[in-house]
């Protein structure tokens, strides 16, 4: 069976090795297009434009494979090569350790890029919350106020069109996008003021182009509010809003907002102290670190972050990533939050691999001596 | 005959090392015991003679002035201030700056203080509009303004940095009364602001009885030390924040250093602080009367207070170390004969001499050792990995490279070795010292990278990484320079290709290990391995292209001339990750990039993509292929 499929032409054709080298000369070209690019639409734009992309268009017009696809298509070729070429021989291990470990690297790549999601919490020091929230992507959630447990519906607000349907049927009424802005700035107009409903009393939303760092966009959006039995009515989300609309369907009275995504944490984090020390007579951070107290419902624990020395809880990682002080010395820190199931993939795949490199280029020196004693 | 060739190489030895220490000698006036005080400055605690180097080369863009240590200008500026009006230690690069300031240009583009006093308010007014554009698209001219305005205001805070220890007219007293009363010597007449200070508790009865009386019924002597008293609080008022922390405060002395001025405001009460100020004070009356004994012997009573406060601070134990440091020049010598050593290589190849190859490996290993010494000092001294800063990273990656040149030579026995460890030597060294010319070389670092765990294993991995690229293109360049000279010599030409690859192979594991580490410690620190970030891409791009290079040569897509040529363009994109990257974060757009540096990096690849072509071209006609 195994060596019917190896002597498959598609599977010759596929392991190829100049197949490899046209990958790893477009990786090479992404990669340092990607660079460049950066340094004038920033990291974010990049990432999705070159690595994250299957094909885009470089300088606008020359249709180009993005880092994704050049990944794919390399993890095959690997993959073909692994069943067709490789000699698995005592003499070849280091190269066959070397490969293996790069097949762990695409596979923990793989992990990370769809089954991770990163966070961040800011606390005050004394404050706890379970509730970490994203950087960049944004939901439309509804509850009932003042319900004990509030049960909360979101939708994800990131690719919403105009006309779609926002339907919050267990609370009685629905939301139609008339416009929505991915980075947008408020006004509001006094005599206009009851108009559209709003918290914070914006009539004008103005569309802004959006920002190359994606954390400072703040989108907003125009709805219609259907009920039953009433009118329907315009509403304004905005992402500055400090507090959440309010609407009232029948005798109950609901809560409506558009904020940052929220994830819940299966256990609640509090922040007990945050230290900066800086280095002598400079105003130049010689470190920082947060105290805090890990509570889960069985117990808690007192753990201090650092930078380069994050809390590991389950499957949760919390890292030092940036803090404020105020006016009047009230000290914030922000903690990023990462789950990610495929974290220790990177460190065995760079361990294999290393290992592979070192024991086959030993080898090859050993018998490039051995073959010719100089 | 190798003999010979020894005695030649110890002789060399002996002249360099003589003229080392015939140039210590210089200076009559013992600066040894001030050298050796130690200096709070950019979060780090170092000795005055380090401090000094920095400041004439943030002035001047060198480290001696006329001849004369750094040091020894710096005593002049603090103890006779006015004498170094007329030094022409500042450098301004433009003419046009000069010109607004109302000087002349000249020729050497150093001004002096009186030359640029005259405009000094001008500056001050472009500093300001300078300041506040972002520093990121400030032009080179805006640039040079600020530096040329915060140079001026040192050296105006130095001159004023002793000036309480200096007789002035603010403080001279014409009542014998008072003076009796005082308790000073009746012989003076002008007085400084410490003495007053010293007994200003003996007229502080008759200052507080002043307000109960009408100004216009105050005696003589009343309005005298009046006068003398608001003096001080004046003095006292004007001369604060000023430079030379040299006085640690005794609350807190591993963080909190004091000026002397700010030490009088603060930590007058403490008995301790006030003898050191004392000790000060007759460091500048030993300097300025000329008294070499009683100058080095302040220099020494405070330095020992000062180190007797602060036994249990680390760096203070490497003061001494640092101060021979800086006296030896260790990458000076480095250099020297790195340079020595390209040169008999270079002699050898043109008549062949076998004893002429000897020499030049032995250049190698002489270079060697102090270089090692150099780094192993650096280690000590700042206690941690030489490898934060592009200057150190330059002189790293050059001792590994020298150190790969010569395991080359052991292992090769020809000559590949000597001429790969020389030209990396004095190629790197040389680009380090544009380097240097920074200042401090022993900087503090951020938050992010005070780990030396990380910071030991990551940086120099992924440095001696670079250092194997960087040998790999060499000897590519020995490979296509053979293939010309001697195209029939195919036994060497194989070996050569051989060491290469093995060079590429050491490159390629040391770069992918270093990169990946970085993705460890990116993950432990930031929260994720890999993020495309510039300096991680560029790291990846040298992976990618060791990969390339191997897989290319399996697929029968690049023969071994291939092979050279890409190693070869290896060292382009080395440079790329190790120091391009850097320019490119400072922006595309503004003026940073048409500094020195990148003109530097565009130089170099222009050249190398015309050898590479014309090399290549020649060598395949040579080769017949």
């Amino acid at each position: 069976m195994l060596d019917k499929i190896k002597s498959l032409r598609i599977m010759r054709t596929l392991s190829s090795v100049k197949w490899a080298v046209f990958c790893l000369l477009a990786l090479f070209i992404l990669v340092f297009a990607g660079t460049v690019y950066q340094a004038e639409y920033g990291l974010y734009l990049a990432q999705e434009r070159f690595f994250n992309s299957f094909v885009f268009l470089l300088f606008g017009f020359l249709p180009f494979p993005g880092a994704q696809l050049v990944l794919w298509i390399l993890f095959v070729n690997l993959t073909a090569a692994a069943i067709t070429r490789f000699q698995y021989k005592w003499s070849k291990i280091g190269l066959t350790v070397i490969h293996g470990g790069i097949l762990l690297f695409f596979i923990s790549a793989f992990v990370t890029f769809y089954y991770s999601f990163e966070s961040n919490l800011t606390l005050n020091e004394g404050e706890s919350s379970n509730v970490s929230a994203a950087y960049h992507n944004w939901e439309i959630s509804a509850w009932e106020k003042a319900t004990g447990k509030k049960s909360v519906i979101a939708y994800d607000a990131d690719h919403l069109n105009s006309n779609a349907v926002l339907r919050f049927d267990d609370l009685g009424f629905s939301l139609t996008v008339k416009n929505y802005y991915p980075n947008s700035a408020a006004f509001s107009e006094s005599d206009k003021k009851d108009a559209v409903r709003n918290s914070s009393g914006i009539s004008i939303l103005e569309e802004r182009p959006v920002d190359h760092d994606p954390v400072k966009n703040i989108p907003s959006g125009k709805f219609v509010l259907t009920q039953a039995n009433s009118p329907s009515q315009d509403i304004i989300l905005f992402g500055g809003d400090m507090l959440p609309t309010q609407i009232t369907a029948g005798a109950k009275h609901y809560e409506l907002v558009l904020r940052r995504k929220r994830f819940e944490l299966p256990f609640a984090v509090k922040l007990v102290d945050f230290r900066m020390t800086k280095h002598p007579n400079t105003e130049m951070a010689k470190s920082f670190e947060s105290t805090v107290e890990v509570q889960t419902p069985l117990a808690s624990r007192e753990v201090i972050i650092s930078m380069n020395n994050p809390l590991r809880h389950n499957d949760f990682t919390f890292y030092q990533a940036s803090y404020s002080i105020g006016r009047n010395g009230e000290e914030t820190s922000t903690l990023a939050v990462v789950k990610n199931k495929g974290r220790v993939l990177p460190y065995i795949a760079t361990i294999v691999t290393f290992l592979g490199l070192v024991f086959h280029f030993s080898v090859s020196l050993y018998r490039m001596r051995a073959k010719d004693p100089a | 005959m190798k003999k010979n060739i020894i005695a030649c190489v110890l002789t060399v030895v002996a002249v360099l090392s003589f003229s080392v220490f015939a140039s210590a000698e210089e200076g009559k006036f013992p600066l040894q015991q001030f050298g050796r005080m130690a200096i709070l400055e950019s979060g780090r605690i170092k000795p005055i003679d380090t401090y000094a180097r920095h400041v004439l080369l943030q002035f001047s863009g060198k480290t001696t002035y006329e001849r004369k240590p750094a040091l020894a200008w710096l005593a002049r500026v603090i103890f006779t201030p006015t004498q170094t009006r007329d030094d022409k230690v500042f450098l301004i690069n433009n003419a046009e700056i000069a010109h607004a300031l109302g000087v002349t240009a000249e020729s050497k583009r150093r001004y002096s203080f009186a030359q640029l006093e005259k405009g000094f308010h001008q500056l001050e007014m472009l500093a300001a509009s300078a300041n506040q554009i972002e520093p990121k698209s400030r032009s080179v001219v805006e640039n040079e303004i600020l530096r040329t305005f915060e140079n001026l205001v040192l050296y105006l805070g130095l001159t004023d940095s002793f000036s309480f220890a200096v007789p002035h007219v603010d403080f001279s007293i014409s009542s014998g009364n008072v003076v009796r009363m005082l308790q000073l010597p009746e012989t003076q007449k002008e007085f400084t602001f410490l003495e007053i200070a010293l007994h200003s508790d003996l007229i502080r009865p008759v200052a507080d009885s002043l307000t109960a009386k009408n100004s216009s019924d105050w005696t003589e002597d009343e309005r005298e030390i009046f006068r003398i008293l608001s003096n001080m609080y004046q003095w006292s008022q004007y001369f604060r924040h000023l430079p030379l922390m040299v006085i640690p405060s005794e609350g807190n002395h591993e963080q909190n250093w004091l000026s002397p001025w700010d030490a009088m405001a603060q930590e007058f009460h403490s008995e301790k602080i006030k003898k050191e100020i004392i000790f000060l004070a007759e460091l500048t009356r030993g300097y300025q009367d000329k008294q070499p004994i009683v100058f080095d012997l302040a220099a020494k009573k405070f330095s020992d207070s000062v180190r007797q406060r602060t036994s249990d601070v680390r760096s203070m134990r490497y003061i001494d170390l640092e101060l021979s440091y800086n006296r030896a020049g260790y990458f000076v010598f480095s250099h020297i004969f790195y340079w020595l050593s390209f040169l008999a290589f270079i002699a050898f190849a043109v008549n062949g001499k076998l004893n002429l190859r000897f020499a030049s490996f032995m250049f190698l290993i002489l270079g060697f050792i102090p270089h090692t010494a150099g780094l192993i000092f650096r280690i000590i001294i700042l206690g941690r990995p030489p490898v934060t800063s592009l200057y150190e990273t330059f002189v790293f990656v050059a001792w590994m490279s020298v150190l790969l040149g010569i395991i080359i030579e052991k292992v090769n026995r020809k000559w590949l070795g000597n001429i790969v460890g020389s030209i990396a030597g004095v190629l790197l060294l040389i680009i380090a010292g544009k380097f240097s010319s920074d200042g401090d070389t022993m900087k503090m670092l951020v938050a992010v990278l005070n780990s030396n765990f990380w910071l030991g294993i990551h940086v120099p991995t992924i440095t001696m990484g670079y250092a194997a690229c960087c040998v790999a293109g060499i000897i590519g360049h020995a490979y296509i320079i053979q293939a010309i000279a001697h195209p029939q010599d195919t036994a060497q030409l194989r070996a050569t290709y051989k060491t290469l690859l093995m060079s590429l192979g050491l490159g390629l594991t040391l770069s992918f290990f270093g990169t990946m580490l970085g993705g460890i410690w990116a993950d432990q620190s930031w929260g994720r391995f890999w993020g495309w970030d510039p300096k991680e891409n560029g790291a990846l791009l040298i992976v990618i292209w060791c990969i390339i290079i191997f897989h290319a040569r399996i697929a029968n897509m690049l023969d071994e001339l291939g092979v050279a040529a890409a190693s070869i363009f290896g060292i382009v994109i080395v440079a790329w990750a190790w120091f391009g990257v850097n320019l490119l974060s400072v922006g595309l757009h503004s003026y940073g990039f048409t500094s020195g540096v990148a003109a530097g990096l565009i130089g170099y690849v222009a050249a190398q993509v015309v050898f590479l072509i014309a090399g290549v071209f020649w060598a395949r006609k040579r080769l017949k292929i």
